[in-house]
């Protein structure tokens, strides 16, 4: 009986390939969204500052354009435990491995550190030796680098045109720091030609203090010219910004299963008009009108599951392919949850019974010998 | 109702189009366990309506039914009634297409609490009486006229029932054809004790039956 759906295959296909959108666009956006969320619940870590401090202007914090005495400064403003000053560059670093699959494009986030402040940006443990700093070249790289280019403890990067020595491998639980690499501040300061300069500064409040109170006081003293998050705001907004995402996905589950349904009723309802004779028989070898009901209703979700296999196929390749060609900084991972696939096919299984259930019920109250009638 | 009775009909009446069509005009009829009988009339007597009032695919609106011990006008599902003692095999279109020879036989056996090797074992062996052991698991399209009308008989006996109802069962076939489904049809019929009751336009093969049944303007023509 699971062929029934499939008999007319030009109809059962279109119906798939609509449901199947619908299913596919939920499937994206519960990646990225599953992807943003992932990256942000583990912001929040152990022993990191609560505070970035950024210049006004700078939006992707890159660059030297904050002078380095400032980290010193911030450090003696009430409350502030430690500071430390980084130095990110975007770096478009050309690898004789290269590297394929998700965040490999572009480059990588070069950060520059004293290498006894790698706490406060959440690295904690690393699988090797941290660098010394100096002037030695040594550098330690996220996990997500090491995997895409094919990195291990002692392989060299080179970085400016200089060759750098992996030393350890991190993971710090945050995907912005987990593509990048970290060496000794003042080697990168003087790579790249910013001397005494940093792109921001993270801050670490007292046990007792409150981090919105010193981020506030930060922002105050140096007013139009420095701006203080801490880590809860932005993870406030970044959660806000998804809870729109997750607003629309639901909104387009909702269009889907409005446009699959009408499809699967449609599909369903023809189905069971070219097979009016043989409900009759059926009938009349003694099926109850349930076992109708159930057989229709069955193929309907037969019909939305293949479907929902088919957007969920669908889906991932689309963001595959976004993420590939479309997307080149290396911001974030998409992430497929469970949530997102449970998702999935409940909103199928819900257009297969919505959908089903008219066509089925009409096969079931079927008079027999009308159907039996019917040519 | 007596014992060996196992069709009792009085007066009975159905019509169609709100009453117009008169299908039905009081039909008084017993049919012994056991018993072939032949029903023979032009066409639009009412033949095939009474058939399916008797196989309990329709209501009437008048007078009593008993089949098998089972009163049709006051029993509100009949599906099990029709599962249990009655197998159809009708003119044509009696089988599912996208469904193996071996499955269309198995279908009545949903309904009821037999295991699946059980009904695979006596859908087999029920092919087997009717020679087509062999193309069990064809699809019935692939099969000629005369074999698609043994599946049927197949499938119509599958649950043991208590009648076989068929309705012009060679009206489609060739005239040798016909007779191999006939021959086949009476033979299972004293083979299995069922109860046989057919429609039929052929005078030669209505005489098969032990009785012949005159249908006209829905009413059973006791003259001849
Ligand atoms: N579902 C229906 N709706 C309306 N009229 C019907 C219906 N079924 C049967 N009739 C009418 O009832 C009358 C008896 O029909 P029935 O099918 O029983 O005749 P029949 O004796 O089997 O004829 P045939 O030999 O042509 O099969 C006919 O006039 C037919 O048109
Ligand atoms: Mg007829």
């Amino acid at each position: 009986m699971i062929k029934n759906p499939f008999r007319n295959r030009t109809r059962a296909t279109l119906a798939i390939i609509g449901i199947a959108i619908g299913i596919a666009t939920i499937v994206a956006l519960g990646m990225v969204t599953g992807g943003l969320q992932s990256s942000t619940q583990s912001t929040l870590k152990a022993g990191s500052a609560e505070i970035t401090v950024t210049k006004i202007g700078n939006f992707g914090s890159s660059g030297g354009v904050m002078d380095e005495s400032m980290v010193t400064d911030l450090k003696n403003t009430n409350g502030v435990k430690d500071t430390a000053g980084i130095l990110r560059i975007n770096s478009n670093v050309s690898t004789s491995s290269g590297g394929s699959g998700f965040g490999s494009m572009g480059g990588f986030l070069v950060n520059g550190i004293d290498s006894s402040k790698l706490a406060l940006v959440g690295i904690n443990s690393v699988n090797g030796t941290i660098f010394t700093n100096g002037s030695s070249n040594e550098i330690i790289i996220g996990k997500t680098v090491a995997q895409n280019l094919n990195k291990t403890v002692g392989s060299k990067i080179d970085i400016y045109g200089t060759e750098f020595e992996v030393t350890g491998i991190f993971e710090s639980g945050n995907f912005i720091y987990d593509i990048g690499v970290f060496t000794s501040l003042s080697t990168l300061q003087n790579l790249t030609n910013n001397t005494g300069k940093v792109s921001y500064i993270q801050v670490k409040v007292n046990d007792n203090a409150n981090a919105s109170q010193v981020s506030k006081t930060i922002q105050d003293e140096r007013p139009n010219d420095l701006s203080a998050t801490t880590a809860v705001d932005q993870a406030n907004r970044i959660n806000q910004s998804l809870g729109m995402i997750d607003t629309a996905s639901w909104a387009i589950s909702l269009l889907a299963i409005v446009i699959g349904g009408v499809g699967v009723i449609n599909t369903m309802i023809m189905s069971v008009f070219e097979r009016t004779r043989e409900i009759g028989v059926l009938k009349a070898v003694g099926w109850k009108d349930r076992r109708i009901l159930g057989m229709i209703l069955g193929e309907s979700i037969v019909l939305t599951l293949v479907a929902a296999v088919v957007g969920i196929i669908l889906g991932i390749v689309a963001v595959e392919i976004i993420f590939k060609f479309f997307i080149t900084s290396q911001s974030f991972e998409a992430v497929l949850t469970m949530d997102t696939l449970l998702k999935a096919f409940g909103v199928a299984l819900l257009v297969g019974i919505v959908g089903g259930l008219y066509p089925a019920y009409r096969a079931s109250r079927l008079a027999p010998t009308e159907a039996l009638r019917y040519e | 109702m007596t014992e060996e009775n196992v069709i009792e009909i009085h007066n009975l009446q159905k019509t169609y189009d709100k009453g117009k069509i008169k299908a039905l005009n009081g039909i008084d009829l017993e049919i012994k366990k056991g018993e072939f009988i032949s029903i023979m009339g032009p066409s639009g007597s009412g033949k095939s309506t009474l058939l399916n009032m008797i196989g309990a695919l329709d209501r009437a609106e008048e007078g009593t039914i008993k089949v098998a011990g089972i009163d049709l006008m006051k029993t509100r599902d009949l599906s099990e009634f029709r599962s249990q003692e009655i197998g159809f095999v009708f003119q044509m279109h009696n089988l599912i297409p996208n469904l193996s020879v071996l499955e269309n036989v198995e279908i009545p056996m949903y309904e009821t609490r037999v295991k699946s090797e059980e009904m695979r074992r006596r859908a087999l062996e029920l092919l087997e009486a009717v020679g087509l052991k062999d193309k069990a698991d064809k699809n019935p399209t692939k099969l000629s006229g005369g074999e698609r009308q043994r599946v049927a008989i197949a499938r119509a006996l599958v649950n043991h029932p208590s009648i076989i109802l068929a309705d012009e069962p060679t009206g489609a076939l060739d005239s040798k054809t016909g007779d191999v489904i006939l021959n086949l049809l009476k033979s299972l019929h004293s083979k299995k004790q069922v109860t046989l009751v057919m429609v039929t336009h052929e005078p030669y093969v209505a005489e098969m039956a032990d009785r012949i049944l005159h249908v006209l303007d829905g009413k059973i023509n006791n003259s001849s």
